[in-house]
């Protein structure tokens, strides 16, 4: 082994693990006989003793803590501004939708009460009291009314049309004025009060009456 | 997987994979930049990449720890070409080493100077080393690496480390019997000057 080839790789050739054998017993035979040579490695190993306590005073050196601390308020930044942006897009689709589903709902209501309001209309429950029977649900206010209406018996003249707007009375009279009304009177109980129901017109007229379940039958 | 949890927005798993990798990417930008300031901008910004980026690292092709060595080179190498044009915030010492950087020691103070005075020279000679010497010094002689493994972090042949290795090292001792002359020229100067 020449100086120049020791020097190239005979300085370190304990550690370079790509020599052979032969390379290293080399090595070491030409340092033990170039006193060049061995100067050379001694003046390297002291080098790489002082490079030996740089490395250990440097070892322990880590960054400093406020580099973390930007790292982990970057990472925030990140994370979790898209993480509050998409939430809030999706609440903000949520609100929109139930608005769109509450508005709808409100719609329909409304129409459906159009609606009955027509058929109310379009109905009259007086004249033809069997007929309101048969088409109103069971639970129907407009059946309730109905019902009451056709207990009334009509003062005569009175068309059965009449008594869409007309008002329940309910009043305390003798039996003989009922006569005054066009109702055959028992006169031996002229006399006697009586509760009935009058149903009076928008006209301030009486329509028909109602008497007490005991005198129809 | 702490990079991938890390990349779903675990906090955690971040700062874990920061905290193991740091040390040996601080002190690797360290040794080779000679700059405390600079070696933790390097180190931020390496994280900064894989926080923002962590598909560029394909573990197909090796280790975490490997490709954040590699960010942190290209960062050091860049540094290192603007440095010329920088003005460095940290002053320099008599010797050329950083002051601003502050070595810590156990013993007394006196020892602790003498110490901290020969480190810093040796550390002055080897940021004298051009960039490719100076990585493979760093490598194999501080970070006590193998050739195989400085070769594969370099990304070069093992010949080639070998080579920078010789030429770092010649230079190093050239620059370390400078640096140990000068204190002693310049006594025999100030004695000279004395007896005058």
């Amino acid at each position: 082994m020449t100086c120049d080839e020791f020097e190239a790789i005979g300085l370190d050739a304990e550690r370079d693990a790509s020599l052979t054998e032969t390379q290293r017993a080399e090595a070491a035979a030409h340092v033990a006989s170039c006193t060049r040579c061995s100067a050379l490695r001694v003046s390297w190993e002291a080098a790489r003793i002082e490079l030996r306590s740089l490395a250990v005073a440097t070892a322990g050196m880590n960054a400093p803590a406020r580099v973390e601390m930007r790292l982990r308020q970057q990472f925030g930044t990140q994370y979790n501004t898209p993480r509050v942006r998409r939430t809030a897009v999706v609440a903000a689709w949520a609100l929109a939708a139930a608005a769109v589903v509450v508005g709808a709902v409100s719609w329909v209501n409304w129409r459906n009460s159009q609606r009955a309001n027509l058929t109310d209309k379009s109905n009259t429950p007086v004249a033809n009291p069997g007929t309101a029977e048969q088409n109103a649900a069971p639970d129907s206010p407009t059946l309730m009314a109905d019902n009451e209406l056709s207990d009334f018996t009509f003062l005569p003249g009175v068309l059965p049309t009449d008594t869409d707007d007309a008002t329940i009375l309910e009043v305390r009279i003798q039996r003989g004025a009922l006569g005054a009304l066009g109702l055959p009177v028992n006169e031996d109980r002229a006399a006697e009060w009586i509760q009935v129901d009058l149903l009076v017109g928008n006209d301030g007229l009486p329509q028909a009456v109602r008497l007490p379940n005991e005198m129809r039958e | 997987m702490l990079l991938r949890r890390a990349g779903k927005g675990d906090e955690d798993a971040f700062a874990l994979l920061y905290r193991r990798h740091q040390g040996a990417l601080y002190r690797f930008a360290l040794r080779m930049s000679g700059n405390a300031w600079a070696a933790e901008e390097i180190v931020q910004d390496v994280f900064m990449t894989l926080m923002r980026d962590p598909k560029k690292y394909d573990a197909a092709r090796g280790t975490l720890g490997g490709f954040l060595y590699g960010v942190t080179r290209n960062r050091v190498l860049k540094h290192l070409e603007r440095l010329p044009r920088e003005v460095s915030l940290e002053e320099k010492t008599e010797n050329g080493a950083a002051a601003g950087i502050v070595l810590q020691d156990a013993s007394t103070p006196a020892v602790q100077a003498e110490k901290r005075e020969r480190v810093e020279l040796v550390w002055a000679a080897v940021l004298d080393l051009p960039a490719e010497f100076r990585e493979a010094v760093v490598l194999c002689e501080l970070e006590e690496r193998s050739y195989e493994e400085a070769a594969q972090m370099i990304g070069c042949p093992i010949g080639t480390i070998r080579s920078r290795l010789h030429r770092g090292r010649a230079l190093l001792m050239a620059r370390l019997e400078m640096l140990r002359d000068a204190p002693r020229r310049a006594g025999l100067t100030r004695k000279a000057g004395a007896a005058k």
